[in-house]
């Protein structure tokens, strides 16, 4: 099969995550950029082909529903592009020692792999273990920041997130038990008969439950905030931008294909609401930048989930606006919180030192706000009128808390804007502000200028983008074309039990 | 490449340009002309205009198109703008690049309120006006951010209002969508009248609601006074003129062009005791009153003023409420005409604080032979501010007086009749504390500002004046605002307006009045004219001769009987109001942290999961 | 008889699992808590492996292909495979996490010196916020936001300080 290129999306950031140990020092750094560079263009390559039609790879040729399968439409290609290229921006360029950088290098490979893995996969059992690999990765990331804070942050964010893997483990043999598949396009077939119900919901639940913890979806999201506080920022950044948005795809194609039901939708809808008051609210109060935007995020997240229950392919469009925005505004913020990470006190006229840096997120600030006519804006509408859409008056409740949140977001953000530029430091009646070094190092502004291109980039060019993302909604609200895709009609009567 | 085309290229070129030579010299004078050239673009070419840009987003057509109601608010933009770039030019723009403030971000700044503000008046959708809207607020806030500190925060004050407003008027967009399936403004205009009342009762809240806090209306205007009002200078000129004009403009177009006056008075609330009509007017009444008594209170002769464009701003409202074609024509006129002598008010008091160094009202006085052209401004902006003849301010004043009497509300021609009482007032004690009295020692060497400085002041009060005398002027534009808005249009003469139940012809009032001066000067002449002048500071009492230092005509808490009389109802109720969201919003953060700093949190997955769990089974 | 030794090992994977899951909320020191996650991942492998009796009858086998034996004739008492397949796997990862919990668990105590997780947090959110240089959470003499509160009295700030460890 020519696609058979679609097992490199994982195959090939593994390979460079654990051959380098048997490589010399000069391509063993180069290694992983390179195979990030090959999945990014494969990526770019998926996405023009799937924007047309989608595609599907059973790997070494066991046919649906047996073997693993992939099934890459245009916006798992998206994605499999943006973790790429976000990996690539967030790459770890500098360690304590080397081996400690091949350990970060190797487990941000892993990262992307597992990543590329989620976007890709056709089956239940595959997102599992991914995911799990995604979370392992995660932790020693989050470990790797070296205090002893940052381990007992991640332990409790590996007890949580084991806790939700169970659940999800859970869920999932709920429904092999109830479906007796574990194919996603074999399930979508099945659904109706064997899952439409209280047992299938009670597994969507633990499963949203699980996956959940990842996604920061409210109830299990009270790891962000520690983790984010101690991890590197890069890391922080990774996990808020990437590994959020890939758990959070999987949830929505699981709601779309499987459980496109009311209470399933409910449930999202409610603890997305949940999630985006408590986040937004309990930044309101952060005072170091750090928890400042992991709560921000938790909000953020909570918005992605309010759109994806939304019934129909607007409401997809909105999530992936909303989760695609998210992916390109909030590495950036950590990345500059990497050096301004510190109470917000300490902030006082950093402006006046790195003065691109404050543009930065003044920039990045407007947009999560949704300031027309940046991305955020347009994010924002389309949640807003596919909110104000719905009959139910839950949907109309869930539109008046984004709108308040947003007022409560603004506030928050400007008040560091207003610290930036306020009043110098060195102007500060307090001596040991001046010991802190506020200006911004030149890799950091590279970095989060390059997100800032990125995103100007998108805001050029959003009456062009709108076809696409509509198309890619459609194709992911297709269910039919999925089992069509996966399934060939012959495979489906041989295949049920 | 039609002519809005142009004006907008022009606009959105001038930002990008003032960043770059915000600091040469002589960019001021370019941007300058470029305003000019735009002014007379504008008021030359045919209406209405639909830009070449057209973008399709998500299926809806985002466009710009400018009819007269649009221009009319335009070219007051462009007039003020082009009065503050030219003090921000000269000798005011360098004292304040010394002061550590970029000038290049100043002119930026301003360049893109212009921006933001044409783009808004020439919406042709809701989404391009949100553009618009947005834009304009948080291009306002860089001006308001410019002066320093102080400004720095009142800015931050406004941040939450103008989200508040923003969001509100968002929520109201995405609720238009999906009640009617468009946005566009010219389709709406027919659809949204339709609407049930509770539907349109919403709308008018969310939309009402964002608009009033831009404009300061009660009770969301406590932002706007301190943050106009600390702006640096020319910028505080720019935004006290016209920026809050933009709520007002927005909501004339909500409420009579899309939703309809009479349907608006339709919507009656508690059993038909009022309607959302009434209580417009009545919002704008009590925006004229409270505010302006206020504005009596203030020290600070850049907070006075402040506080007067809020209590200015009702009277607009008032007049378009009301909606006759009287009525609506003061309303509209009110803004050209406010414009002109607010801007000039601001622009003479940054003047003296350019020379003295400050707009404390109790460290001030006798300047008048020091700065007297300053003066001349001052007295003629506070005569229009009054709304006496033969300013301009008088004629948008009467025709909403008269247009609220024949409409029988005398309780709120009341109102907008103290309302004037409290600002004639307090114009004395600006006028009075700032240039009248005793001259202090420590401005005996004061000198007249300079011409870059007294030039735009000096051409908005002759503005203010011309069009005082001969309304006509201003009136053609305003007439056209009506018909383009769906008003019923004011028929206008040059002198004013003639209608069956009575004239006003300001070239006679005008007239007789200098007649009377010229008859003054006659007898004071024809009796030989004899006055003596002395020196300033040469002063006596008893004999004595009194030293520089001497404090003998003074004033300190003026009006202090006055205060004493109204201060009770001055609690600052809205300050306690504004402080208590604040600290429900405060009290709901922490409650919301203590979610994320629990020790156990799998213990609360736990719960939560069996009681989803029992909710999804048992569903 | 079948169908009363699939029921009792049902009940005791749950039984697993509740126990592990009462385990993880219910115990403070590390380590015991990566015991009670493991127990909690046995009950759950349990109930995946148990799910794959299903439709056969209890005495089913496993589906290897010995020789004498055709394919054919194994189908109605065959166990499905796929649960144990998944059951691997998950062991496998399961074993991974937990190791990395324990290490974790190991340099933590190393540096603070308790096992506690109480204990822990407090330490650990302490060392966050001198790191960020801020005032710990519950102070309540700069709220965010800039509006100052009335001063609480020394003696109520201290009851309201985190216990630190000894």
């Amino acid at each position: 099969m020519s696609h058979s290129l679609l097992a490199l999306v994982v195959a090939l950031p593994l390979l460079a995550a654990f051959l380098p140990p048997l490589l010399p020092g000069a391509i063993r750094r180069l290694l992983g950029p390179l195979a990030l560079l090959l999945v990014a263009a494969l990526g770019v390559y998926l996405w023009r082909i799937t924007l047309i039609e989608p595609v599907s790879l059973a790997l070494g040729d066991f046919r649906p529903p047996l073997g693993v399968v992939f099934y890459v439409d245009s916006v798992a290609a998206l994605f499999v592009l943006a973790v790429a290229l976000v990996t690539l921006l967030l790459w770890p360029w500098r360690g304590d020692t080397s081996e400690n950088l091949d350990r970060k290098q190797s487990l941000t490979l892993v990262l992307a792999a597992a990543c590329g893995g989620l976007a890709v996969s056709g089956d239940l059992f595959n997102v599992y273990v991914f995911y799990e690999l995604a979370a392992v990765a995660g932790y020693g990331l989050a470990a790797g920041g070296g205090t002893a804070a940052a381990r007992v942050a991640t332990f409790r964010y590996l007890i949580l997130g084991s806790l939700g893997s169970l659940l999800a483990l859970l869920g999932i043999t709920l429904i092999y038990f109830r479906a007796g598949t574990l194919n996603l396009a074999h399930l979508a077939d099945l659904a109706p008969q064997t899952l439409h119900d209280p047992f299938g919901l009670a597994a969507f639940f633990l499963i949203l439950l699980g996956l959940g913890v990842k996604a920061e979806l409210f109830l299990v999201n009270t790891w962000a905030p520690e983790i984010y506080a101690t991890a590197e920022a890069r890391v922080s950044a990774l996990l808020a931008g990437l590994v959020s948005k890939l758990a959070l795809l999987v949830l929505a194609r699981l709601l779309v294909l499987v459980f496109p039901l009311p209470e399933a939708r409910g449930a999202l809808l409610i603890l997305g609401m949940l999630g985006m008051l408590t986040g937004e609210f309990a930044a309101f109060r952060a005072r170091d930048i750090k928890r400042m935007l992991a709560w921000s995020s938790i909000g953020q997240l909570g918005a992605a989930f309010i759109a994806f229950s939304i019934p129909g392919s607007l409401g997809l469009a909105a999530g992936l606006a909303i989760a695609l925005h998210h992916l390109l505004v909030k590495p950036a913020l950590f990345l500059l919180a990497e050096r301004w990470g510190g109470g917000l006190a300490r902030l006082a006229g950093a402006a006046r030192r790195s003065p691109f840096g404050a543009a930065l997120f003044a920039l990045f600030a407007l947009s999560l706000i949704g300031v027309p006519p940046l991305p955020g804006f347009w994010a924002k509408y389309l949640l807003l009128s596919g909110l104000a859409a719905q009959p139910d008056n839950l949907y109309l409740l869930a539109g008046l808390v984004v709108l308040v949140t947003t007022v409560v977001e603004a506030v928050y953000l400007f008040r560091v804007i207003g610290m930036l530029h306020g009043r110098d430091a060195a102007h500060s009646e307090k001596p040991q502000n001046m010991a802190l070094d506020m200006t911004l190092p030149a890799s950091t502004l590279a970095g989060s200028g390059a997100f800032a291109a990125l995103l100007l980039a998108v805001a050029l060019a959003a009456p062009w983008l709108t076809a696409p993302l509509a198309r890619m909604a459609l194709q992911m609200n297709d269910s039919a074309a999925y089992v069509a895709r996966v399934l060939p009609a012959t495979a489906t009567s041989e295949a049920t039990k | 490449m039609n002519a809005l085309d142009i004006l907008l290229a022009l606009s959105a070129l001038m930002p990008p340009a003032a960043l770059l030579f915000g600091r040469w010299r002589g960019y001021a004078w370019l941007a300058g002309m470029v305003l000019t050239g735009q002014i007379i673009l504008l008021a030359g070419c045919d209406l209405p205009l639909a830009a070449g840009m057209n973008l399709e987003i998500f299926g809806r057509s985002v466009g710009w198109r400018l009819d007269a109601f649009g221009r009319f608010f335009a070219l007051i933009t462009l007039g003020v703008a082009l009065a503050s770039t030219v003090y921000m030019g000269g000798e005011w723009g360098e004292r304040h690049a010394a002061g550590g403030h970029s000038p290049r971000w100043l002119h930026g700044a301003l360049a893109g309120n212009v921006l933001a503000m044409l783009l808004l008046l020439s919406s042709q959708d809701l989404i391009a006006f949100f553009i618009g809207w947005e834009l304009t607020s948080w291009a306002g806030f860089l001006l308001m951010a410019q002066g320093g500190e102080k400004a720095l925060r009142a800015a931050l004050r406004y941040v939450p209002y103008a989200m508040s407003g923003a969001m509100a008027v968002l929520g109201g967009l995405a609720l238009t969508l999906a009640w009617t399936g468009t946005l566009d403004l010219a389709a709406l205009t027919g659809i949204m009248p339709t609407l049930d009342n509770t539907k349109l009762a919403l709308l008018l809240a969310l939309f009402g609601m964002g608009f009033s806090i831009k404009m300061g209306l009660l009770p969301f205007h406590l932002w706007q006074a301190p943050a106009y009002a600390e702006a640096a200078g020319a910028g505080t000129a720019f935004l006290g003129a016209i920026s809050a004009r933009m709520g007002l403009f927005a909501l004339a177009l909500l409420l009579v062009k899309l939703m309809t006056l009479t349907r608006v008075a339709d919507l009656a609330f508690i059993e038909g005791l009022f309607t959302a009509r009434d209580l417009l007017a009545w919002v704008a009444a009590l925006t004229i009153v409270l505010p302006t008594f206020t504005a009596l209170k203030q020290n600070d002769a850049r907070y006075l003023l402040a506080w007067h464009g809020i209590g200015q701003g009702g009277y607009m409202l008032l007049g378009i409420v009301i909606g006759d074609a009287t009525g609506s024509a003061g309303g509209l006129l009110h803004v050209f005409n406010y414009a002109t002598y607010q801007a000039a008010l601001v622009l003479a008091v940054f003047a003296v604080m350019h020379r003295t160094g400050t707009a404390d009202l109790n460290s001030l006085g006798g300047l008048v032979t020091r700065m007297p052209l300053t003066f001349l401004v001052m007295l003629l902006g506070i005569i229009g501010l009054a709304g006496l003849p033969p300013m301009n301010g008088f004629v948008s004043k009467w025709l909403v007086y008269r247009s609220l009497m024949l409409d029988g509300r005398p309780l709120l021609f009341l109102m907008t009749v103290i309302g004037t009482l409290g600002t004639i007032l307090s114009v004395y004690k600006l006028i009075h504390n700032t240039f009248l009295g005793q001259l202090r020692a420590e401005h005996e060497q004061i000198r007249e500002a300079p011409w870059s400085m007294t030039l735009p002041m000096l051409a908005l009060v002759i503005l203010a004046f011309v069009t005082g005398a001969a309304p006509g002027l201003a009136l053609s534009w305003v007439a056209e605002a009506q018909a383009a808005l769906g008003l019923p249009v004011l028929a206008y003469t040059l002198g004013g307006i003639e209608s069956p139940r009575g004239n006003l012809d300001m070239l006679w009032i005008v007239g007789v009045l200098f007649a009377g001066f010229g008859i003054g000067a006659l007898l004071f002449y024809g009796a030989g004219g004899r006055s003596k002048r002395v020196h300033q500071l040469d002063n006596y009492a008893g004999g004595h001769f009194l030293s520089a230092d001497v404090r003998y005509h003074y004033s300190d808490h003026f009006y202090a009987g006055l205060m004493h009389r109204i201060g009770p109802f001055y609690r600052s109720s809205f300050t306690r109001l504004e402080s208590a969201v604040a600290a429900a919003t405060d009290l709901a953060a922490s409650l919301m942290q203590v979610w994320y700093r629990q020790t156990v949190p799998a213990l609360t997955l736990l719960v939560a999961a069996v009681l989803g769990l029992s909710w999804m089974i048992w569903k | 008889m079948s169908e009363f030794a699939l029921l009792t090992l049902l009940i005791g994977a749950l039984g697993l699992v509740a126990l592990g899951i009462g385990g993880l909320v219910l115990s403070r020191n590390l380590f015991r808590v990566v015991l009670a996650l493991a127990l909690a991942e046995a009950g759950a492998n349990l109930l995946l492996v148990l799910v794959g009796f299903r439709q056969s009858a209890w005495g089913a086998i496993a589906p290897i292909i010995e020789s004498g034996r055709d394919a054919a004739s194994l189908t109605p008492s065959m166990v499905d495979p796929i649960p144990q397949a998944l059951v691997l796997t998950a062991i496998v990862i399961g074993v991974g996490v937990q190791a990395l919990a324990l290490s974790l668990a190991i340099r933590a105590y190393g540096a603070y010196g308790t096992l506690d997780m109480n204990a822990l947090r407090a330490r650990m959110e302490t060392d966050i916020d001198s790191a960020a240089g801020t005032q710990p959470a519950r102070c309540q003499h700069a709220p965010a936001g800039g509006r100052p509160l009335p001063p609480i009295s020394a003696g109520a700030r201290r009851a309201d300080t985190p216990g630190t460890p000894a």
